[in-house]
């Protein structure tokens, strides 16, 4: 998902910059006031990790293998403003030293990977693992926070690449949401098995979280989710105004309009949003059910790891089976 | 005569509570060179950071560390840490910066010196430990000898009067551990070296403390220490063969 | 997958002494001149792969070596031509795209090649780059090669100890060797401060 060079316009390229330079800056900022002393080598290895474990194939079928993208996984273990931070970092020196991904796309990627990704996943990490409570909600809040986080960046490229004319919302939206929601699958699982394996031996990094200090000052959370919600809306603002042009052609390409079925939709659809058709109801209606389906999935893959008896020696035993907190 | 390092009824625990150091007490005084033995586990390494003050990591030490005379406290320690050179045991966890150059130059500009005294400090530091002319070598390019020898070079550009090393030659090779030897017999000032080599000990320390869970259970000539058997067995130690060659005890055969 | 193969190893060559500002300089300005062009102009793209190709001859980088780098680009370069033909847009064509990004990326390649990452990080301060990030890049550049022996180690070991691979075995294990790397990466950190620590930083 690292965009290359020129396929984002000066504007896009522009924006995203200017968007991407703030929100790191807030996240030094928070790193700073949030962190223990140690955070200069904590920061740094735990980018080296990231880099690292990038490396680790998990074996999909074939020759193909999946990776870790890892921005979920470390916002759950250090917090948001270390994700982002380190997500940076990650991304500054596979672009500068490995020329994946462009410089003049590196605000966007920045974007897309670090702050909607990771801090989306966060987001979506402390709503689940609050709402499913204990140690299994935390990690079916890692797995359901990887997907998300996958999902939301994936969008968030298309939506700069549509804004660049390099390829057609139509086309790039279903396209990158489609293929990483099933990569993020695998972003979920494997962030989830890994929070697991480290808490297992390492609970205290469990409470290092959103949990214990996410309570004693709300500062954090509305911070990263008006910034989250900055960006996105940034992104989706040049289409708000052409979306019902772009849906009424899709409904006359389907010829839906002429249909005496639509009549009776017609005042509801006038009514609610101007334009809507029923295509894209349906296909917001499916995108909706997979997202519960991968919820349920998460939670349920929460409640495996923790409660199953996993009979594993050689891992401290003292913490496994459940410790709820 | 103030002892360089005083130490009285130093205690420690864990995060989870276990005791690591018992009421730990002894001096050193100017110009020694004494050896710290014990087996794993015994509380070396926490104790050798009790001596500049990183450990503990709040507040004050349960007991008395005092430097040169000054008890450690929040406002001398960063005098402590250029009195007390303490070198790790892993030698990657102190060479954090790029560059050899760079590396033993951290200390000496923390102090704020001057760059062309950085500068002079840098030259001399490397010469002393023999790797001059490494200057721009990668840290991770470096054998595990040499990264040892920089982590030392390092120390020595901050000239504290004490140096505190943590197993120097553990890891390695038989001419490595010759060599570094040789270096720390050349390094004036008063040192403490934890070790588990025990032929180093005996060819470089007259004296040596013994810990044991946390524990000092001997204090004394590292010969007569090293060649009492039942001791060194007790303690998870035992009778090195070099002792057979160069200091027969009246007792064995 | 990214390899540390990926770099290829510095030599020395005219490039490789440049001062690396001038080589960023340069480089920023045919990136984002390259960007801003609609067309494939020959006023812009003559000058500017001439000087590349120069470039590129005296750094002395193997051809093999770079073309394998500029290799990477495809698979996008195919999904736009495909999505343009689809659905088309109104941006420029495929080819256009194509030559723009093929452009900028061997920039970067021969950028990433001939400058050691200490001179970057040099540059990126004098752009006022925060410290906190300078850092960590700087911790992490020198800690990653560290923490991918281990990771080596680590997957060796268990290799050895896995008799019937089965997929789900192999992601346990895997997680478990990510895990574990993260676990030491965290307590090596610690014990970094403490040495940042016994050095004077404050």
């Amino acid at each position: 998902m690292h965009i290359p060079d020129n396929f984002l316009d000066a504007k896009t390229v522009g924006v995203t910059g200017v968007l991407a330079a703030g929100a790191v800056a807030v996240a030094l900022r928070q790193a700073r006031q949030q962190l223990p002393p140690a955070r200069v080598p904590l920061l740094g290895l735990s980018a080296a990790f990231l880099f690292a474990a990038q490396m680790v194939n998990f074996p999909v079928w074939g020759g193909t293998s999946g990776h870790l993208a890892g921005g979920t996984l470390v916002a759950a273990l250090l917090g948001p403003a270390a994700a982002v931070v380190v997500m940076t970092a990650v991304l500054v020196v596979q672009c500068f030293l490995f020329a994946d991904g462009g410089v003049t796309a590196l605000g966007a990627n920045i974007l897309n990977l670090g702050v909607v990704g990771a801090m989306g996943g966060w987001l979506v990490f402390r709503a689940v693992s609050r709402w499913v409570g204990g140690l299994a909600g935390r990690v079916a809040g890692v797995a359901f926070g990887g997907w998300c986080s996958m999902v939301l960046a994936a969008a968030a490229c298309a939506l700069e690449l549509a804004w660049s004319r390099t390829v057609a919302l139509s086309v790039a939206l279903p396209a990158m949401v489609g293929i990483h929601a099933v990569i993020g699958l695998g972003e979920g699982l494997i962030s989830a098995l890994v929070y697991h394996a480290v808490v297992r031996v390492r609970p205290d990094l469990a409470g290092l979280t959103a949990d214990g200090r996410g309570d004693a000052s709300l500062g954090p959370v509305w911070v990263w989710g008006l910034t989250v919600t900055f960006v996105l809306a940034v992104l989706v603002s040049p289409w708000a105004s052409s979306w019902p042009d772009g849906l009424e052609r899709v409904a006359e390409t389907y010829g839906f309009a002429e249909r005496a079925g639509a009549v009776a939709w017609a005042p509801l659809m006038d009514y609610e949003v101007p334009g809507v058709g029923w295509p894209v109801v349906a296909v917001g209606l499916a995108g909706l059910l997979g997202t519960l389906v991968v919820l349920g999935l998460a939670i349920w893959l929460g409640r495996w790891l923790v409660h199953s008896p996993r009979g594993k020696p050689g891992i401290s035993e003292g913490s496994a089976g459940g410790g709820s907190a | 005569m103030i002892p360089v390092i005083e130490v009285q009824d130093l205690r420690y625990r864990y995060h989870d509570g276990t005791e690591a150091l018992r009421g730990v007490s002894f001096r050193v005084e100017s110009g020694e060179c004494v050896g710290l033995l014990g087996p794993n586990g015994s509380g070396k390494s926490t104790l050798l950071l009790h001596l500049n003050g990183i450990l503990p990591e709040h507040g004050s030490a349960d007991g008395l560390v005092r430097i040169l005379g000054r008890t450690l406290e929040p406002e001398n320690l960063p005098w402590v840490r250029q009195q007390v050179g303490l070198l790790f045991q892993d030698p990657d966890d102190q060479l954090f910066c790029a560059t050899v150059a760079e590396d033993v130059a951290f200390g000496p500009r923390q102090l704020g010196l001057p760059e062309a005294e950085v500068q002079a400090r840098l030259e001399r530091a490397l010469a002393a430990v023999g790797l001059s002319g490494l200057e721009d070598r990668a840290t991770h390019h470096l054998s595990h000898g040499e990264k040892r020898r920089a982590c030392l070079a390092g120390l020595l550009a901050c000239e504290p009067a004490i140096l505190v090393l943590d197993e120097p030659t553990s890891g390695l090779d038989p001419r490595g551990r010759r060599e570094l030897k040789a270096l720390l017999r050349r390094l004036p000032g008063t040192k403490l070296i934890a070790t588990h080599d025990l032929e180093l000990a005996v060819e470089l320390c007259p004296r040596c403390l013994v810990l044991d869970q946390g524990r000092l259970v001997a204090d004394g000539p590292t010969v007569d220490l090293l060649n009492d058997e039942a001791l060194m067995l007790a303690h998870g130690l035992e009778r090195p063969h070099i002792l057979q060659h160069l200091h027969p005890h009246p007792n064995h055969v | 997958m990214l390899l540390p193969g990926h770099i290829h190893r510095p030599r020395s060559s005219g490039i490789h002494r440049w001062p690396a500002e001038w080589k960023f300089a340069g480089a920023l300005v045919i990136l984002l001149g390259t960007v801003v062009q609609s067309e494939l102009t020959p006023l812009w793209f003559g000058p500017v792969w001439g000087l590349l190709m120069w470039v590129w001859w005296r750094s002395r980088l193997p051809v093999g070596f770079v073309m394998s780098r500029l290799l990477w680009l495809s698979p996008f370069v195919l999904a736009v031509a495909l999505a343009g033909a689809w659905r088309p847009v109104g941006g420029p064509a495929w080819w256009v795209l194509a030559c723009k990004a093929f452009t900028s990326l061997l920039t970067v390649v021969l950028l990433a090649n001939t400058t050691p990452f200490s001179e970057m990080l040099r540059v990126f301060r004098r752009l006022r780059v925060p410290g906190l990030l300078l850092s960590t890049l700087a911790l992490m550049h020198r800690y990653v090669f560290v923490l991918l022996e281990e990771t080596e180690r680590m997957r060796r070991a268990r290799a050895g100890r896995t008799f019937r691979p089965g997929r789900s075995r192999l992601w346990q294990i895997q997680a478990s060797v990510v895990g574990h790397l993260l676990i030491r990466a965290l307590a090596r950190a610690s014990r970094i401060y403490q040495a940042m620590l016994a050095r004077g930083w404050s």
